[in-house]
């Protein structure tokens, strides 16, 4: 019992399992708990299913928009290159964060014929201003200052 | 011996004013500021980079005092206790006085653990070098057992989080016979050597925090920071009187330090309940009182010092912050624990005196200009986030020198840690139970190489046995805490059911 069978070949399959052991033996304490913690209460022991997973009220656009922009901001990066990718993404988060209501406002905001004093055209310049300007000095310090490989 | 010049100050000034800023903006944290800016110490040697990183690690935990004090809201977990009495000063129209009182003892708390680290730090070393593999391994599971310790009412769930991380480590190749393990075929190439530390960091302390806002909707608050009228200016005199709490204070935050796996804010409260307590008006504490923002201050900056005590001797991360530290001497192939004193004198004193510089120039920068930097809680997070998911992608792919799996890991983990946080899983102990995990293997592996597979050998050794009766302990302790809390929570709902 106090002893474990050691093979250089097989050595890479000693400690997993018994880390999975252990991962399995706390689960069922976790569950063994809860059960009782159930019982007890005399709540159903699957409650949780029914539990809210996001907050309320949550902000679909901004948390799907993040994942969503952060996987096509990977996959554009292989085709356009770093800068060009990080000036489009770094916009797009810009106007996701502060609200994509802004767009709504652009054609009014052209039509008037000075944009700059509707506060939501305003926004959306001050996100390019800020993609193009932070995209290229990251580009510049890490990339050509610090030689630190870059996409 | 000691490297310093401008190139070392401009990199401590850096650190400590981005670091401010992390900190200064509620949601924002030192881990989260390391990670992002760990890719820079590829362009530097490690001990002139570790001048940013301790800048940005006593800015960033200093800088959460800011929004706790004006509008009682923390800006870093470490300040949890600061905005108690802090809060009601600046109602008072003693904003300025609190945040200088507050700045002063973060210093005299930063200092004092910089002395516990420099007394502490190679005596421990030099007897974790007479350790034999079996000692070294069970020092992990005695880390690991602290953490359950800790995991107040979640004891399990603590440790299962520390084990899951373990098997998450062990991902990839074995390094004895170069064999892959629990890698699926289509990834054979990306994971042989696991997953990179900096991916699953920035995944967990970046990633995270951002869905977590996002899903909020990023919600921001005009806040008035102007402390320009004061109704009491500050003094030194002010923390006359404050001496042994201010002792007491920066010596539990640096205890608390010591351990694995306990944030900042357990530091906070623990020094402000003993504050309380040891105090001649207890009744005064929550109504601007200058003792317990003392005490919560001199804790936190405490902590600093404190949790690199284990990690300099032992190679254990006392919090998550020296987690992600463990990464920089990674990047710069520097194995860290007992042997790094003996192997690195140089960046061992190179250390102690970044831990002193960044805390004075934290001093300097946040005591004189505090009007103006008060104003940092104010810059628009909907303009900072998308900046750092750009520093979330260039770290990440650098990690391994270009590699685009590594950014798809970085978004992995964010995820998963946002689903743990979903499931209220911990994901301080996953992360230790994740940088740990490999070594954990290779010394159990080694003992049961040298005992001919005997597991006896982990029982012979005095030492050892020392361990094990710190492990037995600490069970007990978590068992015993466990059940208290337990309790405690069923009395306060039964309380507040009866008030119902």
């Amino acid at each position: 019992m106090f002893t474990v069978s050691y093979k250089p070949s097989t050595s890479h399959w000693i400690f997993p399992p018994i880390i999975m052991w252990i991962l399995a033996i706390l689960f069922t304490i976790m569950m063994a708990l809860r059960l009782v913690r159930c019982r007890k209460a005399g709540t159903p022991f699957f409650g949780f299913l029914r539990n809210r997973f996001f907050v309320q009220h949550w902000d679909k656009a901004r948390l799907v928009g993040t994942v969503v922009l952060f996987i096509l901001y990977i996959l554009f990066m292989d085709i356009i290159g770093f800068l060009a990718a990080s000036i489009v993404f770094v916009f797009f988060y810009n106007v996701l964060y502060a609200g994509i209501g802004q767009l709504r406002e652009i054609p009014t905001a052209l039509k008037s014929g000075a944009p700059l004093h509707n506060a939501a055209f305003r926004s959306i310049v001050v996100s390019l201003v800020v993609s193009i300007v932070f995209s290229t000095a990251i580009w510049f310090l890490f990339g050509q200052v610090f030689k630190i490989t870059l996409p | 011996m000691i490297d310093f010049g401008l190139a070392q100050l401009f990199m401590a000034l850096t650190g400590v004013v981005v670091g401010v800023i992390f900190g200064a903006l509620p949601g924002m944290t030192a881990t989260m500021a390391i990670a992002v800016f760990l890719p820079l110490t590829y362009a530097y040697d490690l001990s002139t980079s570790l001048y940013l990183l301790l800048g940005l690690y006593v800015g960033g935990i200093s800088g959460g005092l800011i929004p706790a004090i004006l509008v009682n809201i923390p800006g870093t977990p470490s300040s949890i206790c600061t905005g108690f009495d802090g809060y009601p000063m600046a109602k008072r129209g003693e904003g300025s006085r609190a945040l200088r009182i507050g700045i002063t003892a973060s210093l005299i708390g930063g200092l004092f653990s910089l002395a516990a680290l420099a007394l502490f730090t190679p005596p421990l070393a030099k007897l974790a070098i007479k350790f034999s593999s079996v000692e070294k391994f069970l020092i992990i599971l005695f880390a690991l057992s602290v953490i359950a310790a800790l995991s107040k009412g979640n004891m399990v769930t603590g440790v299962f989080a520390g084990f899951l991380g373990v098997l998450v480590a062990l991902i990839g190749q074995f390094a004895d016979n170069n064999k892959l393990r629990m890698v699926p075929d289509f990834l054979k190439v990306d994971l042989r050597n696991g997953f990179q530390l900096l991916p699953v960091l920035i995944g967990l302390f970046a990633i995270v925090q951002i869905l977590q806002e996002a899903e909020t909707g990023m919600k921001e608050e005009k806040i008035n920071t102007d402390i320009s009228h004061a109704t009491k200016k500050f003094s030194f005199k002010d923390l006359k009187g404050q001496g042994v709490n201010l002792i007491r204070s920066a010596i539990t935050g640096t205890f608390v330090g010591i351990l694995p796996g306990v944030g900042g804010s357990a530091a906070s409260l623990l020094s402000y309940s003993q504050a309380k307590n040891f105090s001649k008006h207890p009744e005064k504490f929550g109504t601007g009182c200058v003792d317990g923002l003392v005490a919560s201050e001199a804790a936190n900056n405490g902590l600093t010092g404190g949790a690199l005590i284990p990690l300099l001797s032992l190679g254990i991360p006392g919090d998550s912050t020296t987690a992600v530290l463990v990464g920089a001497f990674m990047l710069q192939g520097i194995q860290v624990g007992p042997l790094f004193i003996t192997n690195n004198i140089g960046l061992w004193y190179n250390i102690l005196f970044a831990l002193l510089v960044a805390n004075v120039i934290m001093f300097i920068v946040m005591f004189y200009p505090i009007k103006y930097i008060a104003r940092v809680i104010n810059l628009p997070k909907h303009r900072i986030y998308p900046i750092i998911i750009l520093l979330c992608v260039v770290g990440s792919y650098s990690a391994n020198n270009g590699n685009m799996f590594d950014v798809w890991a970085t978004l992995f983990f964010g995820l998963l840690g946002y689903l743990f946080f979903k499931i209220k899983l911990p994901i301080v102990p996953f992360l230790i139970g994740f940088i740990l995990g490999d070594d954990l293997e290779k010394y159990f592996v080694d003992s049961i190489k040298g005992s001919g597979g005997s597991l006896v050998n982990f029982f012979t050794r005095p030492m050892a046995w020392v361990i094990w009766v710190l492990i037995l302990v600490s069970v007990a302790w978590a068992l015993y805490d466990d059940r208290r809390s337990k309790k405690r929570e069923r009395q306060i709902k039964k309380q507040q059911e009866g008030k119902q």
